[in-house]
């Protein structure tokens, strides 16, 4: 397990978190410049929190009360680095063998042996890293990462400089990797999909806080800020204020639009008249009205963009459809634009697969529905410290 | 005449390889020091490190004499355990290094500041101490540009003169190194002697500089990961 409550002092912002980790995937996810990899940087030991305490299965890395702070060479703790950091001038071999050079030669060549089958590089133990494609050097980071057999495993974007592909087949392969790693593994991304899919639960940061970590499908229906809600897949952010609370059941106006919107509170917030708050909708919740009238926006559409649905797997974030890549079915992905009034034109954003929305033109007005359940609220303010 | 042609050459080599030596050690440690340095104080020491380089021979040959002279500040130090820096054999290694430094330093520190950071943090995550970071990371990374720092260094110490003269002055077979010997034998009209000196500096000079030529062909990119 590990446990991290570090403040550091950097420009632009402060970094203030406290999170622990206990034999899971924690995926990290922010903007950039929010203070993740200084997170990892200050777990590694390879930079100073300003106060605080680190602690590993019990073992304190760092407290600042106590004026401790261990180094990074004794914290047993891997870390694989976004540009990889392997070490060009030593083989495949000799950089998974780097950090085990103090035990038996034998004991070395077994578990080099190991990770090179395991992290599927068999032939490669004697090319220099120059000589491997991009996914076989982060392979080999991975592998070296292993070797000392850590406690915690770090990982800072491993997979941003990899094709589809390669960055697939590595996602599963650290899945794979849970079942005989029991350590805690801390999983840096910027892609929601990725973070989705790896961790177990979700981090997410803002100017160097938490905003919310809790288990990933909590993060994705509930996220408790504007910040939670775009890093969560939610589009369509318009501001409104609260019209009128019942029970879950919340009308909220939005001026932009010219009417008011009925929203589930799912979250339960606690929310009265005439708050401010912002609420969303992902683009794939958003469907034809087939009559009805609340929460009916009369749209033209504006434009129509085709794209093939696996590109970016984004369905695949929706939680009942997780691991269910339909390939070749192409979506459409519509900006809309509400015809309600001119002179207040918004722009909604709505993916729908074309086989359920076949006839939908450009420059045609069709009823838009937004349903209460799938539309998410969050306050205003920014200043929510959950 | 042979003889006396060569005697300077003896002087050259033992001059040229200790201050290489001596070069090699000192460069690296400033140029390691200052590749991660970032002090207030970075220009000013960086500096006065490349100085020597700019600077007349006999400015540096002034500067090393007022301080090795015998109201020098290291001069009377040294000579509180009777030793005598100036118009001795040790002095044309003192003037050799002070030019040569500079050279050193500022290949070496190009080569260090080049070598990734994430590369040696990657090897502290992997239990290596400071000492085995810089060893088995640092100057493997760094090794082409320190290497073509110590042939340049090399080079540099080799063509010392004015420095050399001023602080070392010209006693024959003590203190007479190539170029010095070279400028005497002109002067004195042993044109024939000074030729035979000037082919040896040259070939030397060229063959140093192939070698660099040479090392540079066989690793370029050779530290270079595709991504």
């Amino acid at each position: 397990m590990l446990e991290v409550k570090v403040k550091k002092a950097l420009e632009g912002f402060d970094l203030d978190v406290d999170f622990s980790v206990n034999k899971e995937i924690l995926s990290i996810m922010g903007p950039s410049g929010s203070g993740k990899t200084m997170t990892l940087r200050c777990i590694a030991g390879l930079v100073k929190p300003d106060e605080g305490y680190i602690k590993l299965n019990g073992r304190v890395l760092f407290d600042s009360e106590h004026g401790l702070c261990l180094p990074a060479r004794l914290r047993r703790i891997g870390f694989v680095f976004q540009n990889y950091a392997l070490f060009s001038h030593l083989t495949v071999a000799e950089n998974i063998a780097y950090g085990i050079k103090n035990l038996p030669q034998r004991v070395v060549r077994e578990r080099v042996a190991q990770l090179i089958e395991l992290m599927h590089l068999p032939g490669l133990e004697h090319r220099y890293p120059r000589e491997l494609s991009s996914g076989q050097q982060q392979r080999v980071a991975m592998a070296r990462a292993l070797a000392p057999e850590p406690e915690a495993l770090l990982l800072d974007e491993p997979f941003s400089a990899l094709d589809t592909p390669r960055r697939e087949r590595l996602e599963y392969e650290i899945l794979q990797l849970q079942k005989f790693y029991e350590g805690d593994i801390l999983f840096v991304t910027h892609d929601l999909t990725e973070g989705y899919k790896l961790g177990s639960r979700i981090a997410i940061y803002e100017n160097g806080r938490i905003v919310q970590c809790d288990r990933k499908n909590n993060v994705i229906s509930t996220p408790v800020n504007p910040t939670a809600a775009r890093l969560a897949g939610v589009k369509n952010l318009m501001q409104g204020y609260v019209k009128s609370v019942s029970d879950s059941r919340v009308e909220v106006f939005i001026p932009e639009l010219g009417m008011p919107l009925k929203v589930i509170n799912k979250q339960n917030l606690s929310l009265t008249e005439n708050q401010e708050v912002i609420i969303g909708i992902r683009p794939e919740h958003i469907n034809i009205a087939t009559g009805g009238r609340d929460n009916v926006i009369p749209c033209q559409v504006n434009e129509i963009i085709e794209g093939a649905i696996d590109i970016r797997g984004r369905d695949n974030i929706i939680p009942c459809q997780v691991n269910e890549i339909i390939e070749g079915v192409i979506d459409i992905h519509c900006h809309l634009y509400s015809s309600a009034d001119e002179a207040r034109k918004y722009t909604i954003e709505m993916i729908s697969p074309r086989s359920s929305s076949p006839d939908i033109c450009e420059g045609h007005t069709y009823d838009f529905y937004l349903p209460p359940e799938h539309l998410i609220i969050v306050p205003a303010s920014q200043d929510n410290s959950a | 005449m042979i003889e006396a042609s060569l005697s300077p050459l003896w002087v050259s080599i033992k001059t040229v390889l200790v201050a290489t030596a001596i070069t090699f050690f000192l460069g690296i440690i400033a140029a390691r020091w200052m590749a991660r340095y970032s002090g207030r104080f970075k220009s000013l020491i960086d500096g006065l490190f490349i100085l020597p380089m700019v600077l007349p021979p006999t400015v540096v040959g002034f500067g090393l004499l007022m301080l090795f002279g015998k109201n020098g500040p290291i001069g009377m130090l040294l000579d509180n355990i009777g030793v005598t820096v100036v118009f001795s054999w040790p002095a044309t290694v003192i003037s050799a290094v002070v030019v040569s430094f500079p050279l050193m330093y500022m290949s070496a520190r190009g080569g260090f500041e080049q070598v990734d950071i994430d590369i040696e943090d990657a090897a502290r995550t992997l239990g290596a101490s400071e000492w085995k970071v810089f060893w088995t990371v640092t100057m493997p990374q760094a090794w082409p540009a320190v290497v073509s720092a110590t042939i340049l260094a090399f080079a540099r110490a080799l063509g010392e003169f004015g420095a050399t003269l001023m602080l070392a002055g010209n006693i024959p077979g003590k203190t007479t190194t190539l170029p010095v010997a070279i400028y005497f034998n002109i002067q004195a009209g042993h044109m024939d002697q000074a030729l035979v000196q000037v082919l040896i500096v040259l070939v030397i000079s060229f063959a140093s500089l192939a070698a660099l030529a040479y090392f540079k062909g066989r690793t370029k990119n050779a530290n270079t990961i595709r991504v």
